[in-house]
């Protein structure tokens, strides 16, 4: 006994400032006026206070869990007990999740295993007594006088009552609203906004999603009609925890009506495409189909415009980051495939798409590849590097006037209009690339200007001239290496390790420039492959982009498969696309898990510095990804 | 003392059609077996201090047993034979439960239908039930749907049990625009499956009959919450004709059984009285029947100045209430005002025809209905 309160002074030290007891007191009174007749009021006060009123019950039950007893619990709180009791009756609090979760978690805090004094014994009793009749007391006699012959549990009962009024209101729902705005017109849809009130504890009871669906999906057309803004908070919290089953529709609506909730959504997509190592381009349009976000998009186009918002300040965040780049490109693909069948007639207005775009290069570049004749891709991108070239040349006019910073922010900002839409549109950039490594060195000037912009689209320093010499004495350096038919000589495979080696005076290119080139050359150069092979291998290692290599070749392919090829050189180039990709898949393996670990850490942790957790979860994800493999490769073929 | 054995599952129930008579025999031996260990089950739930050895997977074998109980009382409810067979045998398994153990509630065949929640309000009402098991209970997590699996998923089986019911009551002010009220409307669909699965293909009105009797006897005080059942049954869209024969039945029983009619017209409002005669013509002649009894049976009070009501053995009704009856009769069903008003001129010119208030009943309910 005497050692007791050493104990509870150490708890005293350490322990957070407990929950004071005059916000007992205001939740206690709250809920005494909870517990009384239902009326319109309460249930606004209820969706007002139920999210705080959870915070509350997670602090009451850290503070529970602190302590060492029951009875000290009971001392230091003395109206807990009947706070708790209270709550048990309310049904705003058990019919929600949270706050019903929370509280069955402080009766289990209260529960002593093994009872030490009458308090304590009370107390299970009271536990275990009021958890039955919560569970098992029957309210109306009369029903279950009628549904015990007729052999209806009391359990099928009640999820039928519910289903039932579900039902009921959402017929309510909808029924069509006749008084066209105007305001002194009573209405139905008065009833709208109590019935998504009365939701805001049920946003993840799987029997009300057809009520909060018909009221997500109730067009907008009265002005009385509003959704309560607690209901879509309620939701998008659900939503975030990924805790609702929603139509299609409404989950589109839910994203029209909150924002927080497509951030949500957008940023999970990232998060779960670019912190997954080994993720193909497959399988990278397979989870940007899944997320739902491109037919949104395609649908209402405010939620396009949040969306690329969203990826405009990741980019500017994340510079380099081929995988953020890469979703762009896809989810944009993907979007406008939407969009096509959304309005397979009209002419499409991308206008409204993508206002702040330069609007000449709009259509242009969203034309596809595959929609064009192959022999026209050159003359198309010389037309489209030229007229990059002169955005960006005005630009820099501006700003060699040393003028007012306005203009020469609005000159940046076209500049960066520019080339994100030259990201979203990145199907031309891989045909730039596929074209520098099948052509000759003649006119290789407005290719290269193109794809040293999509990668250093900034101009810092000025350096882009000297990045332009760099460049075109890479594609020089690659053009001869694929090119010789016998082993590629050390000397030149060494001038190009030190191409890929950051250079401290001038600026250096971007390892995907290299990268890109690189795998290009191989799959169509004519050099036999295992000349090919090795140098691209020297290049990945070097720069340590296995995936980055892996993901050029599957979309390669996938880009030839659908496209046209003349069919004697189409199977030379798929095998040889077949045979590189075994190559890295053994590099792969055999990488050591810590090297590759460091490479791709830099790849993502640039992506949103914001975000602690995503950077934290990636981490475990790469170890146990690296771990599998490693593991994998080491079984017997 | 009484154990069970929980450690395999109930059988699997095979379709017990066209089998040899040696191979039936043994099955129903089998059911009965089932029969017999499902209400040990009960029983020790209940009051077992073996309870305190139970892990996750005894739980859900319990639910296992309970589950199919239900099952066995779906499956043979219907069938008189094996229905009495299971019936007798709960009579000795219940004997033997008694003698064995003090205050023993008897397991009837009815009760196999609830199962579950037998096995839940024993569990939970035994003190020797291990904290873990109800932490199982009252987890997080609904259960999965495993109605055809080996494992029952118990996890958070009274968690979603409250959340349902807290669902109701969370939304019961806002889901007013039913007649009756969602509860009585559920109640009197499963009336009318009941009905109708009791009348089978001959149409048999007989055991419906019977099973109204004995609802009627089981509701005791509640039996104005009956009538409401009753005309949530009335008022449920006739989808098949199956449906329209088993209303059928239930309007004839109602004017049949002595009292229950006139309760129906004094417990539940006008309106809705006139909306079922609106929907069925066999019951808006028997409500004007009853409204035209309550009046007749109505004597002037010169003490109150008004018509009151002569035996206080019929329900209570006004004369106002009578006028508010045939009005929103009337407002409803608007060609029945004619019919009506015929009939009450002709009771009129019966009693002498005086257009003085107070001589003739039906002559100031004339004028009462005409203002």
């Amino acid at each position: 006994m005497s050692l007791l309160p050493p104990v509870i002074q150490l708890q005293q030290m350490t322990e957070e400032p407990s929950p004071n007891v005059q916000e007992i007191q205001f939740w206690l009174d709250k809920m005494v006026a909870w517990g009384r007749a239902d009326s319109p009021n309460i249930q606004r006060d209820v969706s007002l206070h139920l999210r705080r009123l959870s915070s509350y019950l997670q602090q009451l039950l850290t503070h529970i869990n602190n302590l060492i007893s029951t009875t000290e619990t009971m001392k230091r709180m003395p109206l807990l007990g009947q706070f708790l009791g209270r709550l048990c009756w309310i049904p705003y609090v058990t019919a929600d999740d949270t706050s019903r979760g929370l509280l069955f978690q402080c009766l289990w805090g209260l529960y002593s295993e093994h009872p030490s004094n009458a308090v304590e014994r009370k107390a299970n009793q009271w536990i275990r007594k009021v958890l039955c009749q919560l569970a098992t007391d029957e309210d109306d006699a009369a029903a279950q006088a009628l549904m015990k012959p007729m052999g209806v549990p009391p359990n099928e009962y009640h999820l039928k009552v519910l289903r039932k009024m579900v039902a009921l209101l959402q017929e309510n729902i909808g029924k069509s609203c006749s008084s066209l705005g105007n305001i002194n017109q009573r209405c139905s849809c008065d009833s709208i906004l109590a019935a998504s009130e009365a939701c805001v504890p049920l946003a993840t009871c799987p029997e009300a999603a057809p009520l909060i669906d018909a009221l997500l999906q109730r067009p907008a057309t009265c002005v009385r009609a509003a959704l309560s803004e607690d209901f879509l908070d309620a939701l998008s919290c659900a939503y975030s925890r990924q805790n609702l089953s929603l139509e299609e529709q409404a989950v589109f609506s839910l994203w029209h009506h909150s924002l927080s909730s497509l951030e949500v959504a957008v940023l999970s997509l990232l998060e779960s495409v670019c912190t997954n190592t080994g993720s193909t381009p497959q399988r990278m349009l397979q989870q940007v189909s899944q997320s739902l976000l491109p037919k949104a998009c395609a649908q209402q186009c405010s939620i396009f415009l949040v969306v690329n918002d969203i990826f405009r300040s990741t980019l500017k965040q994340a510079e380099g980051n081929e995988c953020v780049k890469s979703l762009i490109q896809i989810f944009t693909n993907c979007f406008l495939t939407e969009l096509a069948l959304l309005q397979p007639q009209k002419c499409v207005s991308l206008k409204a798409f993508f206002p702040q775009s330069p609007q000449s290069l709009l259509v242009p570049l969203s034309t596809l590849p595959s929609e064009m004749p192959q022999e026209a891709w050159e003359h198309h991108l010389n037309w489209l590097s030229g007229s990059l070239q002169r955005l960006t040349e005005d630009e820099e006019e501006g700003d060699g006037d040393g003028d007012s910073s306005s203009s020469t922010s609005r000159g940046h900002h076209r500049v960066f209009e520019a080339w994100f839409l030259l990201v979203q549109c990145a199907h031309w950039v891989q045909v730039t690339v596929q074209l520098l490594g099948t052509k000759g060195p003649e006119d290789c000037g407005p290719l290269l200007w193109l794809l040293t912009f999509y990668h250093h689209p900034t101009n810092r320093g000025h350096h882009r001239a000297l990045q332009l010499v760099h460049a075109k004495d890479a594609w020089d350096r690659l053009h001869t290496l694929f090119s010789v038919s016998t082993p590629p000589p050390f000397d030149r495979l060494q001038s190009l390790v030190t191409l890929l080696s950051p250079q401290p005076q001038q600026p250096s290119l971007s390892p995907s420039f290299i990268l890109g080139l690189s795998v290009n050359f191989a799959v169509f150069s004519q050099q036999p492959l295992s000349g090919s092979t090795q140098v691209l291998q020297t290049v990945v290692h070097r720069s340590g982009l296995v995936e980055e290599a892996a993901c050029a070749l599957s979309s390669l392919e996938l880009r030839l498969n659908a496209g046209s090829c003349s069919s004697s050189d189409a199977n030379r180039v798929h095998l040889r696309i077949k045979s590189l990709q075994n190559t890295l898949t053994h590099m792969h393996a055999a990488w050591s898990p810590a090297e590759s670990q460091a490479h791709t850490l830099t790849h993502t942790h640039t992506l949103n510095s914001t975000n602690h957790t995503a950077v934290s979860s990636s981490q475990d994800q790469v170890t146990s990804e690296h771990t599998n493999t490693y593991a994998c490769s080491m079984e017997p073929c | 003392m009484v154990r069970v054995q929980l450690v395999c599952s109930p059988q699997r129930l095979q379709c017990p059609a066209a089998e040899p008579p040696e191979a039936e025999k043994r099955h129903m031996e089998t059911l009965l077996k089932n029969v017999s260990s499902t209400a040990e089950l009960l029983a020790v739930s209940a009051r077992s201090g073996a309870l305190e050895q139970w892990d996750g997977h005894a739980l859900s074998r319990a639910f296992h047993w309970a589950r199919y109980g239900e099952h066995l009382f779906r499956r043979f409810h219907s069938d008189p034979a094996v229905r009495t067979a299971m019936e007798k045998q709960l009579q000795l398994t219940n004997q033997s439960l008694r003698a064995a153990l003090p205050g023993y509630t008897d397991v009837s065949f009815c009760d196999l239908s609830r199962c579950q929640h037998l096995l839940l309000v024993g569990l939970l009402n035994n003190p020797e039930l291990p904290v873990s098991i109800m932490r199982i209970l009252f987890g997080s997590g609904s259960p999965a749907d495993t109605e055809h699996s080996e494992y029952v998923d118990v996890t958070g089986l009274c968690s979603h049990i409250i959340q349902c019911k807290s669902a109701c009551k969370v939304l019961s002010p806002l889901a007013d625009s039913s007649a009756v009220g969602a509860d009585a409307e559920v109640q009197g669909a499963m009336l009318m499956e009941r009905l109708g699965a009791l009348m089978g293909r001959g149409r048999e009105a007989r055991r419906a009959e019977h099973f109204l009797d004995s609802l009627l006897q089981g509701c005791d005080g509640a039996s104005e919450h009956f009538c409401l059942v009753i005309a949530a049954a009335l008022l449920t869209a006739k989808n098949s004709a199956a449906e329209g024969a088993a209303q059928d039945v239930l309007q004839d029983w109602l004017q049949k059984t002595p009292g229950v009619l006139k309760l129906t017209c004094s417990a539940l409002s006008a309106s809705l009285l006139a909306g079922l005669a609106k929907e069925h013509r066999k019951f808006r002649e028997a409500y004007c029947g009853v409204l035209k009894t309550w009046a007749s049976d109505m004597e002037y009070s010169v003490h109150e100045g008004e018509w009151v009501q002569t035996s206080t053995k019929t329900c209570m009704v006004t004369f106002q209430k009578l006028t508010e009856h045939f009005l929103a009769l009337f407002e409803k069903c608007p060609p029945q005002r004619d019919d009506v008003e015929r009939e009450l001129n002709a009771l009129k010119l019966s009693d002498g025809d005086f257009d003085v208030r107070g001589l003739s009943v039906w002559g100031d309910l004339l004028s009462a209905l005409n203002t």
